[in-house]
């Protein structure tokens, strides 16, 4: 018989690894307005070169294909943490805001002379710069860059380090401390059908709704979450190194089983944001939180289908048959003495 | 050579108390952008870059086939390296004799301990580029060789005499704390400890109604990544260029030029398109291996682990063994929380360099009681040495095991008060100004509205209490 289940699962998690954990990056604007951004974090597929653009391009106020990216080689850019513990958003959006505010230090300049307020006054975007309480009077980025190199002899270039402040590691007896600056949140939950006679079970329907804070670009982090979820569905249902002797038994991907898109239902993501006062535009972080909630929420289904809990990952078919069997033989018992 | 001390800034991350790196709590600190706008007005603001959908920067060439993996990078004269690795979970080596292999045709270079010039990586310097005296699991690797092609290179490898002696070997954390287990580092295997105390426990489980507990379990993961490890160091100049899909280049140029006592200006890393990380690409594995190969052969050299090598040979997920006890009043509140983890940490701590290789002990005990208010908090956790692969980082070091084990046991709660799974959550989740079991106080808070959007999308409600 196929029994249906739902179940939940949520998660906190911390937006930095332990530990004081810099990025750096440089910025230099072209005398065309353009930018190249040099930033340490090494982009793994996750999708930080643009993100990291679009930051860029934010603090500038130019078009995004305005701005280059040049990311983690350690010939051309200055040093980060590495695209570890979901940190580089955090923190190298920070570094390259800071880095792009310095490089644009001469061009405010350069504008406030031609309109005739102080740099505080003035507001950019969309390759201009503008009189914030006259939005009328304006002058072009491409036109300022030109002048810092021509008028003023300036290069508009930029520099900055940046790591989360006032961290202290935890004590090893009470875990006091300041370990984190902030969390992201999550709420997954899972439709599951499992199948008492084979004890296979198919995940039909998936929601995961996380904080991550401003999200600068909902594709990506959307795409991160599902890649999340589906390594999560590896981790409750199939995933194990089995070992005999300290040698794995199945080191290949016929028998260590990661799900394919076959085992991946449609992942519905929900962005709720929650701006975090301490990083630029308000992000939090997206990488590794999206795996954490998975396996307990379809485990928490399994157990809303048929009545019973794993508690060793994988729940493989095996395991669940085991405990139906034992389930129903210990009700079977129950009801025999109970008469 | 260079003292290793002077490459070890970073290591210093046992980050001291400074108040130096202390930054302004107040508005000064919050970002321009941010300061008294709503998400719209930041949107509004940026034109729309900030909350813009782009497609990653090189989407289209991935999917055209055209972006270029580490994998793809061809240079004349490229030689490539395979790995001879420990044939023991736990031996000494006696004696290593290369002569065979440097026989074989097409073999430019076989290196072994003895050609590594400052043997020693990671911030514990307990992991070493080439095995020199013990092995103490089966990925150890005891020799490189480089040649003219990948099956020559195998050939070669197979020809390394390695005489050893075998020593009994553990496979399990709970055996290897018992006396006379066989120990890998030190005086025990007990490699580290991360508490957390909050509260009195033992007044919180007198005062509570319920008290319910379990024990979990989860399993060596693989992080899987399509692309297996793979790097290629060619000569340049004075020092060496490396490529590497590496997570962290940095730590990658760090520990290159420690093996090679070089200072760090001779060492190029530069990063190439990852093939898949999630955490199994941040330590020097491969890099300073095809370093010292390369300069001794003064051609470029290529790696690339088999799909048998990555599971045996790359680091993988901590398992976890898990205690959760907590106590409840009638009402749902939950009152005192008793966690005890162990988790196995493999062979050699991992390479991580902020926390000395406990990561996912630290993250895993920190995050351990799950994200609720709860006044009396004790977590015990521990990782402990065993002949196993190296576990270290991956997607959510520690924390994905704990959270297991912390929503089952929360939803086995759950269902003895005869609660909805989801009403008993939001009535302990953590909301804005909440102080956790370590002191922190939190802000910006969006828990409680994960759960209610995701209920609405879900349709929870509809079918709650069946």
């Amino acid at each position: 018989m196929k029994k249906r289940g739902r179940g939940v699962g949520v998660m906190w998690y911390p937006t930095h690894p332990v530990g004081s954990n810099p990025s750096s990056a440089f910025a230099k604007i072209n005398s065309d307005g353009s930018m190249v951004v040099m930033a340490g974090a090494k982009d793994v597929g996750q999708g930080s070169t643009t993100v990291l653009a679009q930051v860029a391009a934010a603090c500038l106020g130019v078009p995004l294909d305005w701005v280059s990216m040049v990311t983690g080689d350690t010939g051309l850019t200055p040093y980060d943490g590495g695209s570890t513990g979901s940190r580089v958003t955090y923190i190298a959006s920070r570094a390259v805001e800071l880095a792009v505010a310095q490089a644009k230090k001469p061009l405010l300049l350069v504008a406030s002379e031609h309109l005739g307020v102080p740099v505080e006054d003035l507001e950019s975007g969309d390759g201009r710069i503008w009189v914030r309480s006259d939005p009328s009077r304006s002058i072009g980025i491409p036109a300022v860059a030109a002048e810092c190199y021509s008028k003023k002899a300036t290069v508009p270039v930029g520099a900055a380090s940046y790591a989360a402040p006032g961290l202290t590691p935890p004590d090893p007896e009470t875990g006091q401390g300041r370990s984190y600056p902030s969390y992201i949140y999550a709420t997954h939950m899972a439709e599951v059908e499992v199948d008492t006679e084979t004890g296979e079970v198919e995940v039909l329907r998936f929601v995961a709704a996380h904080d991550s804070g401003t999200i600068i670009n909902p594709l990506l982090a959307k795409g991160q979450i599902r890649g999340g979820v589906s390594m999560g569905i590896g981790m409750a249902l199939t995933e194990q190194i089995l070992f005999q002797e300290g040698r794995p038994l199945n080191p290949n991907f016929m028998d260590y089983v990661i799900p394919t898109a076959m085992d991946v239902p449609d992942i519905e993501v929900i962005l709720c944001d929650t701006p975090d006062p301490t990083s630029a535009f308000g992000v939090k972080a997206v990488g590794e939180a999206s795996v954490v909630p998975t396996a307990p929420a379809i485990i928490n289904a399994i157990y809303d289908a048929v009545g019973v809990r794993i508690y060793d990952l994988p729940a493989t078919p095996e395991k669940i048959l085991h405990a139906l069997k034992t389930a129903l033989a210990s009700s079977e018992q129950q009801a025999a003495s109970g008469k | 050579m260079i003292d290793p001390a002077i490459a070890d800034h970073e290591y210093a991350g046992q980050p001291r108390r400074n108040e130096d790196t202390k930054g302004p709590d107040g508005p000064a600190f919050v970002s321009s952008f941010l300061r008294g706008d709503s998400l719209a007005g930041l949107q509004e603001k940026t034109q729309g870059i900030i909350g813009r959908s782009v497609p990653r920067h090189d989407a289209y060439q991935a999917v055209a086939g055209a972006l270029q993996y580490t994998e793809d990078l061809r240079f004349p004269g490229m030689l490539h390296c395979r790995i001879l690795r420990a044939r023991y979970p736990h031996a000494l080596i006696l004696r290593v004799d290369t002569s065979r292999a440097l026989d074989v045709p097409g073999v430019a270079a076989v290196i072994t301990s003895r050609d590594v010039p400052h043997n020693r990586l990671g911030p514990m310097q307990q992991q070493h580029v080439l095995a020199d005296e013990r092995v103490r699991y089966l990925g150890d690797p005891v020799a490189a060789v480089a040649a003219e092609t990948p099956e020559t290179a195998l050939e070669a490898a197979h020809l390394i005499e390695v005489e050893y002696r075998e020593l009994p070997a553990v496979f399990d954390p709970e055996e290897a704390l018992k006396p006379g287990a066989p120990i890998l580092h030190g005086a025990s295997n007990l490699f580290q400890r991360q508490n957390v105390r909050h509260g009195n426990v033992e007044k919180g489980f007198v005062e509570s109604d319920l008290i319910v507990e379990e024990s979990f379990r989860t399993p060596f993961l693989e992080h899987a990544a399509i692309e297996p490890q793979v790097a290629l160091a060619l000569p340049s100049g004075d020092g060496v260029i490396v490529y590497s899909p590496s997570s962290k280049p940095f730590s990658i140029q760090r520990e290159v030029a420690r093996a090679l006592a070089i200072r760090q200006n001779r060492v190029r890393v530069i990063g190439t398109a990852s093939g898949g990380g999630f955490g199994g690409k941040n330590e020097p594995i491969l890099e300073p291996t095809l370093a010292i190969l390369a300069l001794k052969t003064g051609r470029p050299v290529r790696g690339l682990f088999t799909r048998e090598e990555e599971f045996v040979a790359s680091t993988v997920r901590h398992p976890f063994i898990m205690n959760y006890r907590s106590g409840v009043s009638r009402s749902g509140r939950i009152l005192a929380r008793h966690i005890r983890l162990i988790a196995d940490t493999g062979a050699y701590p991992a390479m991580d360099s902020k926390t000395g290789g406990k990561t996912a002990l630290v993250k895993g005990a920190m995050m351990a009681a799950g994200p609720y208010r709860i006044d009396n908090v004790l977590v015990e956790a521990i990782a402990v040495y065993t002949n196993q692969p190296v576990a270290s980082n991956m997607r959510g070091p520690g924390v994905p095991q704990v959270c297991f084990a912390c929503e089952s046991h929360t939803e086995t709660i759950a269902r003895r008060l005869g609660m909805d799974s989801l009403e008993f959550r939001l009535l302990n989740a953590y909301q804005e100004g909440d102080v956790t079991p370590f002191g922190d106080t939190l802000f910006s808070v969006g828990l409680k509205q994960t759960m209610r959007q995701a209920a609405a999308a879900f349709g929870w409600a509809k079918e709650a209490g069946r």
